[in-house]
């Protein structure tokens, strides 16, 4: 009992709250591809890559707001190289993926090499963070006071991003033409919507999403560079892309998951518990998770495959009528 | 008389091919207007140029009396043109009201007004007698419902002259009957409709004019009460076509396929066949009838092997073969026509020669010790292109680069000279011309009178009686009866399809 209530209590909400921020909004980023049926693997990169201009530009300029700036600005540039080889030259997106994420790898340790001569991380250097907001009057809330008040300014965008992705999926012109797209695009054709400007703009949203979150991980989550800070994070947002479809309600339970079994894992190795395990939690339930709520949809071959295994188990199946079997059914 | 559209000689190439030749063409306005022709005959370039989708290269549009220039579609619709395609372009995920103002949404404050999209819906389906929910999502409708929103579309872009492309392809007779009859309401309102089709029943029924195409050229514009159905299959092939029933003696011997009393479930595991028993004996054509989706694809499927039964047995010449699998089914004796060729009769990428091989290549002669004999299959490839009249620049051509007819003819070339007793021939002459359609139906008898035993199963009725010695009626997955096809009663048939069973002293008819 004691144990438990160690594990949970408000820290674990708020720790929950910070680490499901930075995988959401590079998730909502990657609905924009996902919805305009682009696969888009490149999010890890497109994230890291925001996180090392968005401490470049903040150690450069002195304000972290024109560091965010500069994330978004790299991370544009790598969604843009992305959508013109995907879109316009028709390559396949899961090798473009791979490559700009390999880039974005190579290119943020070379340059850190480059310009700091040192490998590893990179903190100091005038580098500042985003301030922490604390919320008017949250003291008379209590413990709920305390539960939302003082994050960085990104963790509050990610989560009021939710509903506003969502309206903008329901209720506006280009939200609308995205899902088209992705879902009919011969529709969209025929009534003269462009696929490849959508696919576009859908391309270039993400990549901003993306660096903004890259940018948050950077400045807001930690105040460093490390290398491959991203760590996953990205492909975990194409593993809740994948089970949620793009709807933004479902990426904010799949994040939510996630980042609470990562906050779940900070908290046990308080408790001693070995941290090559601990470390391994949130990929695990997430892994889990993603796979018993995909039952579903899973490829028709797979459930074919089980099927057919089920029916070469049961005994003479062949023999037994069906249920519905009843004389009056026939004529 | 004021015309709606009138179209003066049209003409349109693609490269040296004529596809539209010095067509004239006057639809007069508050009619409906049927063209009809063979594929390939020119009806769809033709209506592609007064869509806007292809510019003529030569030839005047006058649309309500005034000549027009139509550089695309947008022009179309603005002078009040509409097209209702083939093939639906809509959105499931998406609600009935957004798919019909999709590209032209009623917005308030910059954001999309749904109860406005809705309201408007509701009034277009109310005024035009198209009952939609403007509410339902549309992944869960019926095919004859998303016509009827792609009919929606048109309306709400203000169009007065509709076009609508075969239009009753997907649908069920119950589906077609009520298009018929939101048509001849649309002319009532005085609206203009261009109705294209290659079913002859349907111009007849519902066309006040109609055009025949013929490579090309409008060889006949006539009003449809003119014109018999003869006449009409004459100008579309330029010869005479029977549409009677093929003569033929009798010549059935002994029972080669014997199901008893057969089940199976379909892909959402409901079941699909209840307890289906029949024969069908050598030198003897059985012909399933039914409405699409009453279990006939399900029992093509249980017969060949594609899908496992639940209960009951199939018998080759007295050998059970239920629960084998395709393969072994196919080496007993039973040669399979499926019914969509593209999924399961051709590989579309393969050339023809390859496409014939398919199943035997491990056969002496087509090959020995593993190694096909390539002189052997070309010289089988060419005449059997020959015997069943395959159009195409020659044996290594692609399936995909031919006309649906002949591919029809590949997979009959290859399943109807293999050593099967048994042939399952499903929708023989679907979206094929009339002019292959009299060739299969050839082909098909051939088979019959060189003792094969044929399961012909086909959603057109005159195929059936065209063909058939004994027709079963599919309801439901069951067998509602037999019909000889040589005494076959329409109304009988189509109460059977209906699932209701005649009663033989009784003129009222009680709901099944």
């Amino acid at each position: 009992m004691e144990v438990l209530e160690r594990l949970l209590n408000v820290t674990l909400v708020i720790a929950t709250i910070r680490t499901t921020a930075p995988i959401l909004l590079v998730a909502l980023g990657g609905s924009f591809t996902t919805k305009a049926g682009i696969f888009n693997i490149g999010l890890e990169g497109q994230m890291l890559v925001g996180a090392f201009f968005a401490v470049i530009g903040t150690i450069a300029t002195g304000s972290p707001w024109l560091g965010v700036l500069c994330g978004i600005a790299a991370a544009l540039t790598l969604a843009l190289i992305f959508a013109l080889l995907v879109v316009s030259f028709k390559a396949n997106e899961v090798v473009v993926g791979l490559a700009l994420n390999i880039l974005a790898g190579g290119l943020t340790v070379s340059l850190m090499k480059a310009i700091f001569g040192t490998r590893g991380s990179i903190f100091g250097h005038g580098l500042v963070g985003l301030p922490a907001l604390k919320l008017p009057n949250v003291k008379d809330l209590g413990w709920f006071g305390q539960m939302i008040s003082g994050y960085t300014p990104l963790v509050y965008a990610a989560f009021i991003l939710v509903p506003v992705l969502i309206l903008f999926y329901n209720r506006t012109r280009l939200g609308l033409y995205i899902r088209v797209v992705g879902e009919k695009p011969e529709a969209a054709e025929a009534l003269g919507i462009s696929i490849t400007r959508i696919r576009y703009v859908s391309s270039l949203l993400c990549g901003l999403l993306a660096g903004l979150a890259g940018a948050h991980l950077a400045l807001g989550y930690t105040t460093m560079f490390t290398e491959n800070m991203s760590s996953g994070r990205g492909f975990m947002a194409v593993a809740i892309l994948i089970f949620s479809n793009g709807d933004p309600l479902k990426i904010l339970l799949g994040c939510l998951l996630f980042g609470f079994s990562d906050a779940l894992s900070l908290r046990l190795q308080t408790l001693g518990i070995s941290s090559y395990l601990v470390l391994a939690v949130p990929y695990l339930v997430a892994l889990f998770a993603l796979f018993a709520l995909s039952y579903r949809s899973r490829p028709r071959v797979i459930q074919e495959t089980l099927a057919s295994m089920g029916r070469a188990l049961s005994v003479k199946s062949n023999t037994i009528k069906p249920a519905a079997a009843t004389d009056a059914s026939k004529p | 008389m004021s015309l709606a559209i009138e179209l003066k000689s049209i003409t349109k190439r693609f490269g040296s091919f004529v596809a539209n030749e010095d067509v004239n063409l006057a639809v007069e306005s508050g009619k409906i207007h049927a063209i009809i022709g063979e594929n390939g005959a020119g009806k769809t370039t033709l209506m592609n140029v007064l869509f806007g989708l292809l510019q003529p290269d030569e030839g005047e549009i006058w649309i309500d009396g005034e000549k027009k220039v139509l550089p695309n579609p947008a022009a179309a619709i603005a002078a009040g043109i509409g097209m209702v395609h083939q093939h639906f372009k809509l959105v499931p995920s998406l609600t009935v009201a957004e798919n019909v103002f999709l590209g032209m949404e009623i917005r308030k404050g910059g954001l999309i007004d749904h109860a406005a999209q809705i309201k408007r819906t509701a009034e277009l389906s109310k005024q035009f007698g198209l009952q939609v929910d403007p509410t339902e999502r549309v992944g869960l409708l019926s095919v004859g419902i998303e016509q009827r929103i792609e009919i929606l579309k048109v309306l709400a872009r203000g169009a007065r002259i509709i076009i609508l492309d075969e239009p009753t392809a997907v649908l069920t007779p119950q589906e077609s009957r009520e298009l018929f009859q939101t048509l001849r309401g649309f002319v009532a309102q005085g609206m203009t409709v261009i109705f294209i089709s290659h079913h002859l029943e349907e111009v007849m029924e519902v066309s006040d004019n109609v055009s025949v195409l013929r490579l090309g050229k409008n060889v006949a514009s006539r009003p449809t009460a003119e014109l018999t159905k003869s006449d009409l299959v004459q100008l579309m092939v330029g010869r005479l076509v029977s549409f009677d029933r093929l003569p033929r003696v009798a010549s059935a011997g002994k029972t080669v396929l014997e199901v008893e009393d057969l089940w199976a479930r379909d892909d959402r595991r409901l079941p699909a066949l209840r307890g289906v028993s029949f024969g069908v004996r050598a030198g003897e054509i059985v012909g399933i009838a039914g409405v699409a989706g009453n279990g006939q694809t399900e029992l093509a499927e249980v017969l060949s092997g594609l899908r496992p039964s639940s209960y009951g047995a199939i018998k080759l010449n007295g050998r059970t073969i239920t629960g084998l699998s395709a393969r072994e089914i196919r080496a007993a004796g039973v040669g399979h026509v499926p019914g969509d060729r593209l999924v399961r009769g051709v590989d579309r990428n393969a050339s023809i020669s390859m496409n014939l091989l398919m199943g035997r290549q491990d056969q002496s002669p087509w090959s020995t010790h593993g190694i096909i004999n390539r002189s052997y299959l070309l010289e089988q490839t060419q005449s059997l292109i020959k015997r069943f009249d395959i159009r195409a620049r020659g044996p290594e051509s692609t399936a995909k680069s031919l006309s649906g007819g002949n591919i029809q003819k590949i997979v009959l070339a290859r399943e109807f000279t293999g050593s099967a007793d048994c042939l399952l021939i499903d929708q023989p002459t679907r979206g094929v011309d009339i002019g292959a359609q009299e060739q299969i139906h050839g082909e098909i008898m051939r088979q019959r009178d060189a003792g094969k035993a044929i399961l012909l199963i086909s959603v057109q009725l005159d195929e059936l009686i065209r063909l058939a010695d004994r027709i079963l009626v599919m309801f439901g997955g069951t067998i509602m009866g037999e019909i000889p096809g040589d005494r076959v009663d329409e109304e009988e048939i189509g109460m059977l399809m209906a699932g209701v069973v005649p009663e033989p002293h009784s003129n009222t008819v009680g709901a099944a």
